[in-house]
C-alpha cells in the first residue's frame, strides 16, 4: 500500500480540511512523491480514504500538469519555455538537452534518469533561462551550467548550483544567498 | 436558489411577461415561445454555462450574458436575437464546428442533434477554420456505450447527469483545454448504473448506445409512448421501431413519472421479447406427449372443452387460476371474471402473492388505503426519507432518483435500514446519501423494526396527538417494547440502541416525511406484521396522516398495484374489496349479470397442495412460471404432473409451459394495448408499439373467447372497453395518468385500528423469533435483485445480457480475502439439499456474514433452497439459506477482472 | 527620480536579514497584529484598509477593504480567507520573493485579515513548483504557532487563525479566484460562472475573501501606520502605495523593484533596471504581465499606477514587466505567449478553448511562412468573439498580445504572409497539437 507510512500524515492532512475531498490534491502530490508518478494503486488507495469514485479521482489527477500518471526518470528537468526565459535563451537549454541526454519519444532518457520537458513559466522570469529538478529551481542558466548540473546529478545525485531563497536583485552580504 | 412565487416583470423581444422570482432567463423565455439556442443547459441540471451558446442581450448589462445562468430581476429586458447576440452564436457554432469532423452521414443522432439544427440555423455554410482538427479515438465505454469524443461539445451534461442526478460519479472529463474527453478512469470498462442518461442527454452524438448503432436514421423511426414493463416505478418510454424492428427505447423530459430519466432496463432491456424462441402459434400435446402446433380455433375449443367435462364431473373448484402482476389491468381483470363468472371458482391468485400482498393488507387494516398516500413529488420535497429494506437503487431506480434529488437538491435527512453496507462505487448506492444508514443483518428487518420503536417509545419522541388520542394503542406499545431487550434487538439485526434512537429521532422530526418500505421486508416471513408495525412507528411519530407523509410498499413488478386492485388476489375481488363484502359482491353481480362464486379461494401455494392432493384437477396459468420461480421442495412439479389439465398463456416455452398440454401464445407488452397501475398508485396507458409475434393474442382475447367456447360471452371490443367496466367496479381508474391528488387515509379505519385493531396480533408483531444462526463453518446464502435485471423476463434481453449475462457469488471484499477467495475464483456451494459450482466477485457492499446470489440467475442454484410458507398470508419464502463454501481452484475462470 | 521609502521589500533588504521570526519580529513584526487584537473592532480594521486605498495586486485591482467589506458580518458559521499565492502569470515572480525572504509578513497580513473578516481558517494557495516556497512559509507558520502569533486564542483574546499551506500541482487557472478555491476544494481548477460572488458563496460555498499575497504583506504596515500614510503614497486617491515591479527580459538588471507607482515605466526600465542589456534599443514591452497588452517606446513616460496604464490602453495587471529589444519577432513572441495560453485554458468555455488553440495554429503558420490573406481579420475576429463572451477574464487576457501587436506591429505580420505567398513549393503540414 502506498500510503502504508503516511498514516499519520494523512490523519493530519484530513485535519485540515472541513470536507475530505480538498484533501485530494496533496495526497495526489505525496503519491506521486512516493512512487515518483502517480500509479493506479495509489489512486484506489487515495478514492477509498476519501471516499471518492475513481472517476473522481482521475479527472482531477489529469487536469494538473505536475502530475504524471506514468512513470518518470529519476530527475525530472522542466526547461521553462514561456516567452520570459525564450528571450533569454531557453530554448538553447533545451536543444542542449536534448543532444546530450537524448530523451526518448516520452521524454525520458533508456535509462530512465531524466525526463526533459518543456513547461510554462515558472515564476522566475529575472534569473531566466530557467528550470526546475525535482525540487530544485536552476537558475540564469547556460549551456555549460547545465552540462555541468547534468554530470553532477550523474554523479552525485544533486548539484550545488541549486538556487536558494529567491532575491533579485541579489543582495551582496554573506546571508543573503542563505536559507532563513 | 430557487425560484419563489413571486412574480416579476420582464420584457423579452419585446413582449412583457411575469414569471416566478429566481427564474432562469432562458426558462422564462421558452415560457413565451422564445427558444434560445444552447448546449449545456438542461433544467435537470445545476446552470455551468460553459458552451456560451446561449448568450443574450440584457439591458444595462455592458455584455452579453448567459441566459442559462442569469436570473431574472423585475423589470429586466433581454433580446434574444441582436445583431450582437446572433455574431456570438455565430462564432460559437463556428467554434464547435472547427474541431467537429462532421460525419453526420454516420452519426446515430444525425436528424436529431443540436449542433446540427443550429448550424443550420445560425451559420453561413462555409467555415473559415482551415487547420488541422484534433482527431482522438472512438472509445467503447463498456458493453453497450460508445463515445466519439471528436463530436464532443464539452458541454459536461453526460458528466452532471451521472453526479447530479443518478449521484453515480461514474463519468470522468479527464486533460484539460481542447483535448478534454469523456471516459470512466484510466482504461477501465465502465462500471455504473447504465441508466443511458449520458446518452440521452448528449445534445450531440458524443455519446451512444452500441445496440441500435448504424441500425436506423431518427426520421425512419416510428415511435410509440407507452409504459416499461419491469419494475413498479412504471416510467414512460418511447418505443421506437423500424419496419416492425424494435430499434430503441427512450424517454422524454417532462413526461411520465420518470420525467425523462430511465434505469438499464427501460433504456437496453427492450429485447426481451423479440428473442428467438417466442411461441408463435398455439401448441397441444400429443399423444405422443410431445408439443405440437396447431389453430386457434382447435386450441381454444379443445381448453374449452376440457374445462367445462372438468366443471361437470367434479366442480367448478376442481379449477384454479394464476396469472403474473406484468399483465395489464385489463387481461387480469378479465382473467379473474373469467374464473368466477365463467367457471365459477374462487381459486385465483398471481405473483402478488411473493409479497407485494402483505403490505396491501397492513395498508388496508391501518389505513384504510392501500394505496401510496404520497406521490414522487412528496418525496422530493420531503425533509425526512426512511428506505427499510428497500435496495433501492436496485430495485426501484426511478423511485430512486427522487430520493437522491430529496437529499442532493432538498438537503432532505436519508435514514436507510438495508442489508447491505454502505460502500461507494460508480454503481449508484443509497445508502452512501444516508444521514443515518443502518446495516440490517441476517435480514432481520422484524427486529430492526422493533429498534425502531423501542426508540421512538424510549426517546419519548411520541406525537402528542396521538398519545392523546389512543392513549391504550400507545401503552400498549410501551409495554410491549419495553419487554424486548436492546441486547436482544441488536444480536439479531446488529443495530445498537444509540444506532436507533439517531435515525429515530431525526425521523420524527422531520415535517413532512415519507418512509419507503421494499422487497427485503415484503417478501420475508411475517411481512405483514413488520408493515404494520411500521405504520405504528407512523402513526407514533404523527407521521401517518400528515399531509406530504407516508407509507409506501415498493412493487417489485410493473403491476402489482393492478393485481391487487383487479382482484387476482385469493383474498380480493375488484375494488380491492374483500372476498366476502357482500356489497362488493353484489355490486360485482350486478355488472356481470352473474353471481360471484361462493367457493373458497385459493393463494398460489394451496393451489400447488390441493393439486397435489387431487382436489384441483386443473390449473390455468397466464405468464407465471412457478416452476422457476418457487424451489424444488415446493412440490410444483409433482404438483403439475398430477393435474389432469394444464393450460399456460406464454410468450415462451418455460419450465411451467413445457409441462402444460396447452400452451396459447400470448402478446408481450410491446404488442398490446391496455394499462398498468404503478407502484405510486398511477393508472398509466400502454400503446402497442409492434406487431403482434407470430399468431399471438393479447391474454385478455383469449379469456374472452374461451368464455365464447364456454357459452358465457364475455364479449369486448378491445382493451378500453375492459377499462370502461373496470371504471364502474374499480376506484381510482376515471382518469388515467398521474393523479392529481393521492388518497388520504381512511379515518375511520385507523380509529378504528388504534382503538381495537391494533390488539388482535399484538403480541406476534411484538415478539421476536429467536435468532437461527447459520451453522458455524457455513454463510447465509441470499438471493437479491440486481439493477441490471428484472424477474426472469430481462435475462432475455440481449443489452442486459451484455451488462450482466450469468449469475455470480457476490462475497464482501476483506472477508473473501480471509477465506483466500479471489475474484472470479469458482466455488462450491454446499448445504444438505445439494450444491452449486459459481464462480465469484468481490464487493464492498455484501455484509460480512452474507453472500448474495443475483435471484435472475437463480437456476443455478436454486436446489440448495428451501420454502417457508407464511401462515397468515400464505406467502411462500424461499430467498435465504445456509451454505459451506469450498474454493474449486484448478478450474478459477480464465476471465480478467 | 526622487527618493522613497521601500515598505514590502525593507526587512529583506538589510544585510543579514534571514526571514526568520526572530529577525521579523527585531524589524518590529507582530505589532500590527497585536494592535488590532489590543481592542481595535474588526469594522475598524477594515475601515483602516478601506481608507489607506489599498488595491488588489493580484490582477485585477479591486480595493481590498471593500472586498474585506463584501463579507456578510452576522454571517453563522464558517467564513475563509485564501491567500493566493499561486503567482504562474508569466513575468511575475514578486509573491515568490516575499512568501522565500520575509513569510512572516505575509502571514501577519494573513492573521489581521481573518481577524477582520472573522475567518478562523486560512489557506495559503502556493503553486506546486515552488516548493521551496511552501516549505519556509510552513516553517515559518510553525515558528508563529509556537509563539502564539497563530493558533488558538491569540495573546488571550480570543481570537483563532490557522493558515495552511495547500500546494497546487501546476494549472495557470488555478491563480484565477473561484477555480483556486474549486482547486483547493479538490476538484478540476474550473472557474465558477459569477454571480454568487466568492464573498457570499466562496471555498465551501461559505463566505471567502481572496487575496493577492503582495495586497496581504501591506497590510500590517497599514495597520502600523494608519490608512492615511498609505493612501498618500503613489498615486493617490485611485492607486496609492507602491508596488513590486517585476522586470524581466532584455534589460541590464532584471528584477523586483519596489517603488511609488506614480513612478513612471522609464524610472524603472531605465534607472532600476539599467537599461537595456545591449546597444539594442527598446523595442516593446508588456506592462503587466502576459495577460497585458503590449506598449512600445512611445509609452515609457507612463506611470505605473492602474488608471494611467489603463489609458495607455494596457493594465498594469500583476505588475510583470517585460522587456524586449529590437530585433525581437513580435509573431513569435505572440506566439509563445499564446501557446502558453492554449495551454493553460481549463476548456470550460467554448469561445477560449478553441479559440485559443485556433489562433494558436494560424500564427504557427504565419511565423512557418504559410500565412494567408485572410489570417489577420480571422485573428482579429476571434478574438473579437473571446473577448467577453467567457466565465472568467482567462479569455480577455489571452487575446491582449494578438490585438495589441496587431495593432502596434501589423506590418511583421504582413511580410512574413507576404513571403508565404511568395513561396510556391508544396507546404508541410503543421502538426495535430497535443498538449
Ligand atoms: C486567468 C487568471 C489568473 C490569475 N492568476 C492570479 C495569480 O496567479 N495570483 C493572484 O494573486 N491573482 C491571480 N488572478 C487574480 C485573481 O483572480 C484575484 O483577482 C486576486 O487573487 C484577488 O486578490 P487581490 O484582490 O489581492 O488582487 C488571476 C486572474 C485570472 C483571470
Ligand atoms: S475563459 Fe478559458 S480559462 Fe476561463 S473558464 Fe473559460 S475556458 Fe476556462
Ligand atoms: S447553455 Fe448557457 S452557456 Fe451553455
Amino acid at each position: 500500500m502506498v500510503f502504508d507510512k503516511h498514516r499519520d500524515t494523512i490523519e493530519e492532512l484530513l485535519s485540515r480540511y472541513p470536507v475530505k475531498r480538498s484533501a485530494l490534491l496533496p495526497l495526489l502530490n505525496l503519491a506521486q512523491r512516493e512512487e515518483g508518478y502517480v500509479s493506479q494503486a495509489a489512486m484506489r488507495e487515495i478514492a477509498a480514504i476519501l471516499d471518492l469514485t475513481l472517476p473522481q479521482v482521475f479527472e482531477t489527477a489529469t487536469f494538473y500538469t505536475m502530475l504524471s500518471l506514468k512513470p518518470i526518470g529519476t530527475f525530472h528537468i522542466q526547461v521553462c519555455r514561456s516567452l520570459m526565459c525564450a528571450l533569454v535563451g531557453a530554448d538553447d537549454l533545451l536543444a542542449w538537452l536534448k543532444t546530450h541526454l537524448e530523451p526518448g519519444a516520452d521524454g525520458t532518457t533508456a535509462d530512465r534518469q531524466f525526463t526533459v520537458s518543456a513547461v510554462e513559466c515558472l515564476g522566475s522570469c529575472a534569473t531566466g533561462p530557467v528550470m526546475q529538478i525535482n525540487d530544485g529551481y536552476y537558475e540564469r542558466l547556460t549551456q555549460a551550467k547545465v552540462g555541468r548540473i547534468v554530470s553532477d546529478l550523474k554523479q552525485t545525485g544533486d548539484c550545488s548550483l541549486k538556487s536558494g531563497p529567491f532575491m533579485m536583485p541579489e543582495r551582496t552580504d554573506a546571508a543573503g544567498a542563505g536559507a532563513p | 436558489m430557487a425560484t419563489s412565487q413571486q412574480l416579476v416583470t420582464v420584457t423579452i423581444d419585446g413582449v412583457r411577461t411575469q414569471v416566478p422570482d429566481g427564474t432562469l432567463v432562458i426558462e422564462a423565455a421558452r415560457q413565451m415561445g422564445v427558444m434560445v439556442p444552447h448546449f449545456c443547459y438542461h433544467p435537470k441540471l445545476e446552470p455551468d454555462a460553459n458552451c456560451r451558446m446561449c448568450l443574450v442581450e440584457i439591458e444595462k448589462f455592458p455584455k452579453l450574458q448567459t441566459s442559462c445562468s442569469t436570473r431574472v430581476a423585475d423589470g429586466m429586458v433581454v433580446r434574444s436575437s441582436s445583431a450582437q447576440v446572433e455574431a456570438a452564436r455565430q462564432s460559437v457554432l463556428e467554434l464547435i464546428l472547427g474541431n467537429h469532423p462532421l460525419d453526420c452521414p454516420v452519426c446515430d443522432q444525425g436528424g436529431r442533434c443540436d449542433l446540427q439544427d443550429f448550424s443550420h440555423e445560425y451559420t453561413p455554410t462555409a467555415g473559415r477554420f482551415k487547420e488541422l482538427k484534433r482527431v482522438l479515438p472512438k472509445q467503447y465505454l463498456g458493453p453497450v456505450i460508445e463515445t466519439q469524443m471528436n463530436r464532443c461539445v464539452s458541454c459536461m451534461r453526460c458528466v452532471r447527469y451521472c453526479d447530479e442526478v443518478m449521484d453515480a460519479q461514474a463519468l470522468a472529463a479527464v486533460g484539460r483545454g481542447t483535448l478534454t474527453q469523456i471516459t470512466h478512469w484510466a482504461d477501465h470498462e465502465l462500471e455504473c448504473d447504465m441508466c443511458g442518461g449520458c446518452i440521452q442527454i448528449c445534445p450531440v452524438g458524443a455519446i451512444t448506445s452500441r445496440l441500435s448503432m448504424y441500425d436506423f436514421r431518427p426520421w425512419m423511426l416510428k415511435r410509440t409512448d407507452t409504459i416499461c414493463a419491469y419494475c413498479g416505478d412504471g416510467c414512460q418510454i418511447t418505443v421506437q421501431q423500424k419496419d416492425n424492428q424494435l430499434i430503441e427505447v427512450n424517454s422524454t423530459l417532462g413526461a411520465g413519472r420518470n420525467n425523462g430519466d430511465l434505469c438499464v432496463r427501460g433504456y437496453f432491456g427492450y429485447h426481451a421479447s423479440t428473442q428467438a424462441g417466442r411461441v408463435r402459434r398455439p401448441l397441444m400435446r400429443q399423444a405422443d406427449g410431445s408439443l405440437a402446433e396447431s389453430t386457434w380455433e382447435d386450441a381454444l375449443e379443445h381448453v374449452a372443452r376440457q374445462f367445462l367435462a372438468l366443471r361437470s364431473t367434479y366442480g367448478a373448484d376442481a379449477i384454479g387460476g394464476c396469472i403474473t402482476a406484468r399483465c395489464t389491468n385489463e387481461d387480469m381483470y378479465l382473467f379473474q371474471k373469467f374464473m368466477r363468472l365463467v367457471v365459477g371458482t374462487n381459486q385465483i391468485d398471481s405473483s402478488a402473492r411473493y409479497g407485494y400482498i402483505n403490505g396491501v393488507r397492513a395498508l388496508r387494516r391501518v389505513q384504510g388505503t392501500h394505496r401510496w398516500t404520497v406521490r414522487y413529488e412528496d418525496i422530493v420535497q420531503a425533509d425526512g426519507i426512511m428506505l427499510v429494506g428497500t435496495q433501492l437503487h436496485a430495485a426501484n431506480p426511478v423511485t430512486a432518483i427522487q430520493v437522491k434529488q430529496a437529499v442532493k437538491r432538498g438537503g432532505a435527512n436519508l435514514i436507510t435500514l438495508e442489508a447491505l453496507l454502505p460502500a461507494r462505487s460508480t454503481v449508484s448506492n443509497i445508502t452512501t446519501l444516508a444521514r443515518h444508514h443502518l446495516t440490517v443483518q441476517r435480514g432481520r428487518f422484524d427486529a430492526a423494526i422493533l429498534g425502531l420503536l423501542k426508540a421512538v417509545c424510549d426517546g419519548n419522541l411520541i406525537h402528542e396527538e396521538i398519545a392523546g388520542q389512543a392513549p391504550q394503542f400507545v401503552d400498549a406499545i410501551r409495554t410491549r417494547v419495553a419487554g424486548v431487550a436492546w441486547q436482544v434487538i441488536q444480536e439479531q439485526s446488529g443495530l445498537s440502541q444509540t444506532d436507533c434512537e439517531a435515525a429515530v429521532r431525526t425521523y420524527a422530526q422531520a415535517e413532512r416525511a415519507v418512509l419507503l418500505v421494499g422487497q427485503d421486508v415484503l417478501r420475508s416471513l411475517g411481512g405483514e406484521g413488520m408493515v404494520t408495525n411500521l405504520l405504528d412507528l407512523q402513526m407514533l411519530t404523527g407521521h401517518l396522516r400528515r399531509p406530504g407523509s407516508g407509507l409506501g410498499c415498493l412493487a417489485e413488478e410493473n403491476n402489482e398495484q393492478g393485481a391487487v386492485e383487479m382482484g387476482v388476489v385469493a383474498e380480493y375481488l375488484p375494488g380491492p374489496a374483500d372476498l366476502h363484502d357482500e356489497g362488493a359482491r353484489a355490486a360485482l353481480a350486478q355488472t356481470w349479470g352473474g353471481g360471484v362464486p361462493t367457493g373458497a379461494s385459493a393463494t398460489l401455494v394451496d393451489m400447488v397442495s390441493r393439486a397435489k392432493t387431487g382436489s384441483i384437477k386443473a390449473l390455468f396459468i397466464v405468464g407465471e412460471n412457478p416452476v422457476a420461480s418457487l424451489p424444488p421442495d415446493a412440490g410444483v412439479i409433482e404438483a403439475l404432473e398430477s393435474l389432469e389439465f394444464v393450460v399456460c398463456q406464454e410468450l415462451f416455452l418455460t419450465d411451467t409451459a413445457r409441462r402444460a398440454h396447452v400452451v396459447l401464445p400470448a402478446c408481450s407488452v410491446m404488442e398490446k394495448d391496455g394499462t398498468f397501475t404503478n407502484t405510486e398508485g398511477h393508472v398509466q396507458r400502454v400503446r402497442q408499439s409492434v406487431d403482434a409475434w407470430g399468431e399471438s393474442r393479447p391474454d385478455w382475447e383469449m379469456f374472452s373467447a374461451l368464455s365464447v367456447l364456454m357459452d358465457h360471452p364475455m364479449e369486448y371490443a378491445d382493451a378500453k372497453d375492459i377499462l370502461r367496466e373496470i371504471r364502474g367496479v374499480v376506484p381510482g381508474y376515471t382518469l388515467l395518468g398521474p393523479a392529481s391528488m393521492p388518497p388520504r387515509v381512511d379515518e375511520d379505519t385507523v380509529a378504528r385500528y388504534v382503538t381495537r385493531g391494533f390488539q388482535d396480533d399484538l403480541s406476534r408483531r411484538y415478539t421476536l423469533q429467536p435468532t437461527s444462526l447459520p451453522p458455524s463453518g457455513s454463510l447465509s446464502l441470499r438471493l437479491v435483485q440486481s439493477l441490471y435485471h428484472s424477474g426472469k423476463y430481462s435475462t432475455r434481453a440481449k443489452g442486459l445480457l451484455e451488462i450482466q449475462g450469468e449469475g455470480r457469488l457476490q462475497i464482501n471484499t476483506a472477508g473473501a480475502r480471509r477465506l483466500g477467495i479471489e475474484e472470479n475464483d469458482t466455488v462450491r456451494l454446499v448445504n444438505e439439499r445439494g450444491q452449486a459450482i459459481v464462480s465469484v466477485t468481490l464487493s464492498d457492499r455484501v455484509p460480512d456474514d452474507v453472500v448474495w446470489f443475483p435471484e435472475h440467475f437463480d437456476q443455478a442454484v436454486r436446489v440448495l433452497f428451501a420454502s417457508q410458507v407464511d401462515t397468515q398470508t400464505g406467502v411462500p419464502v424461499w430467498k435465504t439459506t445456509n451454505v459451506r463454501l469450498e474454493t474449486v481452484r484448478e478450474c478459477r475462470s480464465e476471465r480478467q477482472p | 527620480m526622487k527618493a522613497f521609502e521601500k515598505i514590502l521589500l525593507r526587512n529583506m533588504e538589510q544585510p543579514g536579514y534571514t526571514g526568520s521570526l526572530a529577525d521579523y519580529e527585531r524589524a518590529g513584526g507582530y505589532q500590527a497584529l497585536k494592535k488590532v487584537l489590543g481592542g481595535v473592532s474588526p469594522a475598524e480594521v477594515i475601515e483602516t484598509v478601506k481608507q489607506s486605498g489599498l488595491r488588489g495586486r493580484g490582477g485585477a485591482g479591486f480595493p481590498t477593504g471593500v472586498k474585506w467589506g463584501f463579507i456578510p458580518r452576522d454571517h453563522p458559521g464558517p467564513k475563509y480567507l485564501c491567500c493566493n499565492a499561486d503567482e504562474s502569470e508569466p513575468g511575475t515572480f514578486k509573491d515568490r520573493q516575499l512568501m522565500e525572504r520575509d513569510p512572516h509578513q505575509v502571514l501577519e497580513g494573513m492573521a489581521i485579515a481573518c481577524y477582520a473578516i472573522g475567518a478562523q481558517t486560512a489557506y495559503i494557495y502556493i503553486r506546486g513548483e515552488f516548493r521551496l516556497g511552501a516549505t519556509i512559509l510552513r516553517r515559518a507558520i510553525d515558528e508563529a504557532r509556537q509563539a502564539g502569533h497563530l493558533g488558538a486564542n491569540l495573546y488571550g483574546r480570543g481570537v483563532t487563525v490557522n493558515i495552511y499551506v495547500h500546494a497546487g500541482a501546476g494549472a495557470y487557472i488555478c491563480g484565477e479566484e473561484t477555480a483556486l478555491l474549486e482547486s483547493l476544494e479538490g476538484k478540476r481548477g474550473k472557474p465558477r460562472t459569477k454571480p454568487p460572488f466568492p464573498a457570499t458563496h466562496g471555498l465551501y460555498q461559505k463566505p471567502t475573501v481572496v487575496n493577492n499575497v503582495e495586497t496581504l504583506a501591506n497590510v500590517p504596515h497599514i495597520v502600523n501606520r494608519g490608512g492615511a500614510w498609505y493612501a498618500a503614497i503613489g498615486a493617490p486617491p485611485k492607486s496609492p502605495g507602491t508596488r513590486i515591479f517585476c522586470l524581466s527580459g532584455h534589460v541590464q538588471r532584471p528584477g523586483n523593484y519596489e517603488l511609488p507607482v506614480n513612478a513612471t515605466f522609464r524610472d524603472l526600465i531605465e534607472d532600476l533596471g539599467g537599461g537595456m542589456r545591449s546597444d539594442k534599443p527598446l523595442k516593446a514591452f508588456i506592462p503587466g504581465g502576459a495577460s497585458a497588452p503590449f506598449l512600445t517606446p512611445d509609452h515609457l513616460d507612463v506611470q505605473l499606477d492602474f488608471e494611467s496604464v489603463a489609458r495607455a490602453g494596457s493594465m498594469s495587471g500583476s505588475g510583470g514587466v517585460t522587456v524586449m529589444e529590437e530585433g525581437t519577432s513580435m509573431v513569435w513572441a505572440t506566439l509563445r505567449l499564446m501557446e502558453f495560453f492554449y495551454h493553460e485554458s481549463c476548456g470550460k468555455c467554448t469561445p477560449c478553448r478553441e479559440g485559443s488553440a485556433w489562433i494558436v495554429q494560424i500564427l504557427q503558420r504565419i511565423l512557418n511562412k504559410q500565412g494567408r490573406q485572410d489570417d489577420l481579420h480571422t485573428l482579429l475576429d476571434i478574438c473579437g468573439n473571446i473577448g467577453g463572451r467567457t466565465v472568467c477574464a482567462f479569455g480577455d487576457a489571452e487575446i491582449a498580445p494578438v490585438q495589441s501587436t496587431l495593432k502596434y506591429w501589423r506590418s511583421e505580420y504582413e511580410a512574413l504572409i507576404a513571403e508565404a505567398g511568395a513561396l510556391t513549393a508544396n507546404r508541410k503540414a503543421i502538426p495535430v497539437l497535443s498538449v
